[in-house]
């Protein structure tokens, strides 16, 4: 009698110490919540163009525009970026000091646009295309491509190009990548700056409406075209560049290129166009 | 609600109340100044410092050191304004950001 209660006792005990030293079941599944947000995002610009289809938001604000979208594909039939593309894939391929080079770097040429941004499980942050060039870069010796345009901005117009036609399918798969997600997204949505104004303010809520003589584009996307040559500036420049320059427009102080603000914008923004193709770089006003 | 929820982000980012007003003991330019400028700090370690407030800052600095005060005053107390409120900015809008996603 007295073995067998002994004998339960220990079966119970270790039933009990396998229980608690398992894994929970209820693991979160962060692709399930990012899909949600993803479906609310695109169904909001399908409610307010219901003429639309997703892939036609991957052209911006020309897509909403027929008078511009005409201007524009007269723009693309002599693209502005033409001259950066040719010089971005002789970046791209010249020999580093030590012999190597960016194609040294990355897989299937360089055509690889559509596996960034994303999220660096062992750094636990995001990675844009742009850091990934910069990081092949200092690996190999090398110092880093400065700032939001120049020689980065064509090696990225380069390899964007290369990579047109990928579809953009960011995964969210682990709770620091989805509380980078998170971040990003509290940027976009919330109000900065003296004039109190939003990402999502501008470019959700009044997309399709005039802001003076322009017409706001949708943030649905947003990130599927860059860099971009925008006449404006004269020459070709990274997303972060266009998000400093919304930020100053807003009375806001903008983030450096690269910052993790802007990377988590990105990311945000990016899963946002899950489904679209990639289609950059771009002309844009 | 949304219109609530305007209404009340442009209540807590209005110059006016205790803690948007400049300090009455501050009444040195050396003194608005270095308060303006902490206030800066604080705006920019919670990623809502707005464009001009460090150009305000600077500019009241080259006021004071060509003797110009009462301008110097003028523009760090502009500085300091809005430096408070981009703090009241980032912390209303950190509790609240979940509310402006559109519908």
């Amino acid at each position: 009698m007295k073995k067998t209660i002994q004998r339960r006792l220990f079966t119970g005990a270790l039933v009990l110490m396998t229980v608690l030293g398992s894994k929970p079941s209820y693991a979160v599944n962060y692709q399930a919540l990012v899909d949600a947000d993803v479906r609310k995002f695109q169904g909001y610009f399908r409610k307010e163009f219901p003429q639309l289809k997703l892939g036609q938001y991957a052209d911006g604000v020309y897509a909403l525009d027929e008078d511009a979208r005409k201007q524009w594909k007269e723009m693309e039939e002599f693209p502005p970026y033409e001259l950066d593309v040719e010089a971005g894939k002789a970046l791209f391929n010249k020999p580093f000091a030590n012999g190597k080079s960016l194609a040294t770097c990355f897989p299937d040429g360089g055509a690889v646009r559509g596996r960034y941004p994303c999220f660096d499980e062992k750094h636990k942050q995001v990675v844009t295309l742009e850091m990934a060039i910069n990081e092949c870069r200092v690996a190999n010796g090398e110092k880093p491509f400065p700032g939001k345009k120049g020689d980065l901005a064509k090696v990225s117009a380069y390899m964007a190009y290369i990579s047109r036609g990928q579809k953009i399918n960011v995964k969210v798969n682990s709770a620091a990548a989805y509380k980078a997600y998170m971040k990003g997204k509290e940027f976009f949505y919330a109000k900065r700056g003296q004039l109190n104004m939003s990402c999502s303010g501008c470019h959700m809520e009044y997309a399709g409406r005039r802001l003076r003589a322009e017409i706001m584009s949708p943030a649905l996307g947003h990130t599927t075209h860059f860099p971009v040559f925008r006449s404006k500036w004269g020459d070709l420049g990274t997303l972060h560049r266009r998000y400093a320059g919304c930020n100053e427009n807003i009375g806001s102080k903008p983030f450096e290129e690269q910052s993790e603000e802007y990377r988590n914008l990105e990311f945000f923004q990016t899963v946002m166009s899950n489904g679209l193709n990639f289609n950059g770089p771009a002309a844009r006003k | 609600m949304k219109k609530v929820l305007l209404l009340l982000s442009m209540v807590v980012l209005m110059p006016s109340g205790s803690v948007l007003m400049a300090d009455p003991a501050a009444t040195t330019s050396p003194n608005l100044i270095e308060q303006a400028e902490a206030a800066r700090k604080e705006a920019d370690t919670l990623g809502y410092e707005w464009r001009d407030t460090a150009k305000l800052i600077k500019s009241a600095k080259e006021a004071l050191e060509n003797g110009q005060k009462e301008e110097s005053d003028k523009l760090a107390s502009q500085a300091l304004l809005q430096a408070r409120a981009a703090t009241a900015q980032a912390k209303f809008m950190a509790k609240n950001w979940k509310m402006m996603i559109p519908e």
